[in-house]
């Protein structure tokens, strides 16, 4: 009797394929969003150096001034240089690592990196090859990614080096040669493109960061910052009524583990008469608006001018977002610990199944309802309401914040998280019914251009012009009967 | 619907004719049988006269929503209804129904204004038209729009011009310039960017330009040519533009066009002498014996303007019809 050859079992292999790994990591992220990654590095880099140095706590407006971040490429070679601190050396355990250890020590407070991947994502994004030289206090080094560490399964280490050039000041050059052709081909075919788009993303997404004093240039350009702004009556303009003021609606609290969340939603510009409304459905005339939420984690806006449900648009009571709420603008600032914000792992989205989000969006739906309202109840009569608008002067969310102290908060205790919050009360027509009628009827072209020519002595006259002034011509010759 | 009348539009005339000699170029090494002129025509349908006058092989579709214009474009029709299509529907909704089909298409996006939609329009077509086929679009391009004696006003006017195309502008904090030159700089470098985000550099195809020009005919205009080419091609498509004086296959600061309004015996005086590459202007002016204009520069520049553009100068001249 023969006996079976028995198999013997080993244990199995889980362990990640390089290739696949990192395709995963660099396939879910724009290019434009992997640099904002290496940005958000030189900023928590400036975080990090100021709790070594035991700086104390910020109270400056500009907390980042002298710190600067230079980003330039071409169809050769993509680097970023920052002096912002540098990498210590007794972190580079985890900072050239992918992913974070439990062991991973605690980030200075206004971090954004929270998975360890950020930087690497980024370089293996740009390309193959990549040298990272950092100065910080006594340590000088470089660390290499070399060219065919893909293809090395084995091998999950880069090989470190005391800096070959001494750098003249605590900071990190990252450089990534070996680009892949489709981003070399970005860099040079499509320059002008991608240039003035990661600019415009930049001046948006660190318009927060570049207020309070940081300098970020991309080909030796330097950006500027864009900002949300939202109007404002100040409070000395309107101390006698109340009632004819506008004001955003804000919301604050601090969570029970320490996320501070800001909220303010209002106009950022006079309510669009029916004209506007219906010219803009017609042909487009805007390439961009400034309608929307807009998110910001720890300075860093990661959700710019959204019109979906991802900010309440269309949801509960608040209508899907049209043409006619264009002046409606809100922004949300969330701020503590990196691993606790919102944000989804490339920092560029919100993670809208957070229960911290969506405590903050039900505030936001609520804020938004009281500026689709008031637009509904004016858009027969948006002229009129420009004069109250007109009261208001466009603010920053930081000169909000200054300005909400004058303002009377009421407690929300019956809200989640327990917070306060300011609800304006907007002007609202004195008569609910209207008072205006809307006259529309429809004539030709031809017609419409002779009346023009001939109370205007032009034909191209707005047909809205030309029908008003024959009606005020009628009204006229009517009552003088 | 008013146009404005021709003969009252020097520099644009002479655009027409750029164009004409870049279809000659395109000649050069392609069919032109296969190709079908699309354009908007105006009232009496001057560039499809000239392409039919020059290019009689090539097929032509106008496009006009207004009905008058339109009517006036079958009167005007310069040639059997068979060869020159009039299609009368918003260029919009043409746009939407047009399929290449591999055909190549020669088309002029002539706008009057400078709108977003023009620039959609634009990057929509390049999308859209077969490999080998030339587009080319005019807009308005006029600094006076953007100024105002009022500072605040002035300031309005830019910060909508910024709203208004802030996803094509070189930077976010583009204003529009103030002079001619720079503001057609800068509506290139819009078109530019338009189409690198319509055929960005991971698709086959791209988008090589190969004149621009910009002239003021009381209104600053600029026009920009192309070729939409399989990036394979490009040498091959880049090739017969190479000696061509007018050639911008880079991307450089477009030409202006301001010929000057000479009579037709100075024109015939001055043709002695043409052409002339160097001190055409000087030349000219000597041979003149007079200035044009308000000093001898200003002559002489005018001069070698018509030194440039003279084979592309029409002449008007009263007939008895």
């Amino acid at each position: 009797m023969t006996s079976e050859k028995q198999t013997q079992y080993e244990p199995v292999s889980a362990s990640p394929v390089k290739a696949f790994f990192v395709h995963m990591l660099t396939r879910d992220i724009r290019l434009e969003d992997a640099i904002l990654d290496l940005l958000d590095n030189c900023v928590d880099g400036i975080l990090r150096a100021k709790v070594t140095k035991g700086a104390k706590a910020e109270k400056s407006s500009k907390p980042y001034s002298g710190f600067w971040a230079e980003i330039k490429f071409d169809e050769h070679s993509f680097s970023i240089a920052d002096n912002c601190g540098g990498i210590p050396w007794s972190l580079h355990k985890y900072a050239f690592r992918m992913g974070r250890t439990a062991s991973h020590p605690v980030d200075a407070p206004g971090s954004v990196g929270a998975y360890g991947v950020g930087m690497k994502r980024a370089i293996f994004k740009l390309g193959t090859q990549s040298i990272i030289t950092t100065k910080n206090g006594v340590d000088a080094y470089e660390v290499e990614v070399p060219g065919g560490w893909m293809e090395d399964e084995k091998n999950w280490e880069f090989p470190v080096e005391p800096a070959k050039i001494p750098m003249r000041y605590e900071g990190t050059s990252l450089v990534v040669a070996s680009l892949h052709p489709w981003i070399a081909d970005r860099f040079s075919v499509d320059r002008e493109d991608f240039q003035s788009s990661l600019e415009r993303m930049v001046a948006t997404h660190y318009a927060f960061i570049i207020h309070k004093g940081f300098s970020v240039t991309v080909n030796k350009i330097t950006v500027r910052p864009r900002s949300m702004k939202l109007l404002c009556t100040r409070k000395e303009r309107s101390a006698r009524n109340v009632s004819k003021e506008i004001q955003p609606f804000m919301f604050r609290t601090k969570t029970s583990d320490g996320i501070e969340v800001f909220l303010a939603v209002g106009f950022t510009r006079p309510i669009p008469s029916i004209d506007e409304i219906e010219n803009e459905q017609d042909e487009k005339r805007y390439s961009s608006e400034d309608a929307g939420w807009t998110i910001i984690c720890n300075d860093r806006a990661v959700v710019f001018c959204d019109r979906t449900e991802l900010t309440g648009w269309g949801e509960a009571g608040v209508p899907r977002y049209h043409t006619q709420f264009i002046a409606i603008s809100g922004i949300v600032e969330f701020k503590g610990e990196a691993s606790k914000l919102p944000t989804t792992t490339t920092k560029r989205g919100v993670d809208a199944s957070s229960a911290l989000y969506l405590q903050v969006k039900n505030k936001m739906r609520e804020g938004m309802r009281i500026f689709t309202d008031y637009t509904n109840k004016w858009k027969m009569r948006a002229d009129e309401s420009r004069k109250y608008l007109a009261t208001g002067t466009l603010l920053t969310l930081d000169e909000i914040k200054i300005e909400s102290e004058n303002l009377k908060f009421n407690k929300t205790a019956t809200s989640v998280p327990p917070g306060e919050q300011y609800k304006p009360m907007l002007p609202m027509p004195r008569r609910l019914e209207p008072r205006h009628r809307r006259i529309s009827y429809v004539k030709t072209v031809q017609e419409v251009e002779i009346v023009s020519e001939h109370l205007f002595n032009e034909r191209d006259v707005n047909p809205s012009e030309v029908g008003e002034l024959c009606f005020d011509m009628f009204l006229k010759e009517a009552r003088s009967h | 619907m008013r146009h404005p009348p021709y003969h009252l539009r020097l520099n644009k005339a002479v655009d027409r004719l750029t164009l004409i000699d870049a279809i000659k170029h395109i000649g050069r090494s392609e069919d032109l049988r296969a190709y079908t002129y699309y354009g908007m025509g105006g009232p009496t349908l001057e560039d499809f006269r000239l392409i039919y006058e020059f290019f009689p092989e090539i097929r032509m579709v106008c496009i006009e929503e207004n009905e008058d214009t339109y009517k006036r474009q079958r009167f005007h029709l310069p040639c059997r209804s068979r060869r020159l299509k009039l299609e009368r529907t918003a260029f919009s909704s043409f746009l939407a129904k047009y399929e290449a089909k591999d055909e190549r298409s020669i088309f002029w996006l002539d706008y009057l204004d400078l709108q977003f939609t023009s620039f959609e329009e634009f990057m929509e077509l390049l999308g859209k038209v077969g490999a080998k086929s030339v587009v080319k679009i005019t807009l308005r391009c006029n600094p006076p729009d953007f100024l105002d004696p009022d500072t605040e006003k002035q300031l309005k006017k830019q910060e909508e011009f910024k709203k208004k195309f802030e996803t094509v502008l070189p930077s976010a904090f583009t204003v529009p310039p103030i002079e001619l030159k720079d503001l057609a700089q800068t509506v290139q470098e819009m078109l530019q960017i338009a189409s690198q985000k319509a055929l960005p550099s991971r698709v086959p195809t791209m988008f090589l330009p190969v004149s621009s020009f910009f002239y003021n005919d009381g209104t600053g205009m600029f026009t920009l040519t192309g070729v939409v080419c399989l990036r394979t091609s490009e040498a091959e498509i880049k090739s017969p533009f190479a000696n061509w004086r007018f050639a911008n296959l880079k991307w450089n600061a477009p030409i202006e066009i301001n010929v000057p309004n000479l009579s037709t015996k100075e024109r015939l005086h001055l043709q002695r002498h043409l052409p002339h590459g160097r001190n055409a202007g000087k030349i000219l002016r000597r041979s003149l014996g007079y200035l044009i204009d308000r000093d001898q520069a200003q002559t002489e520049s005018q001069l070698q303007q018509y030194a440039d553009f003279h084979r592309y100068s029409p002449y008007f001249i009263k007939a008895i019809p």
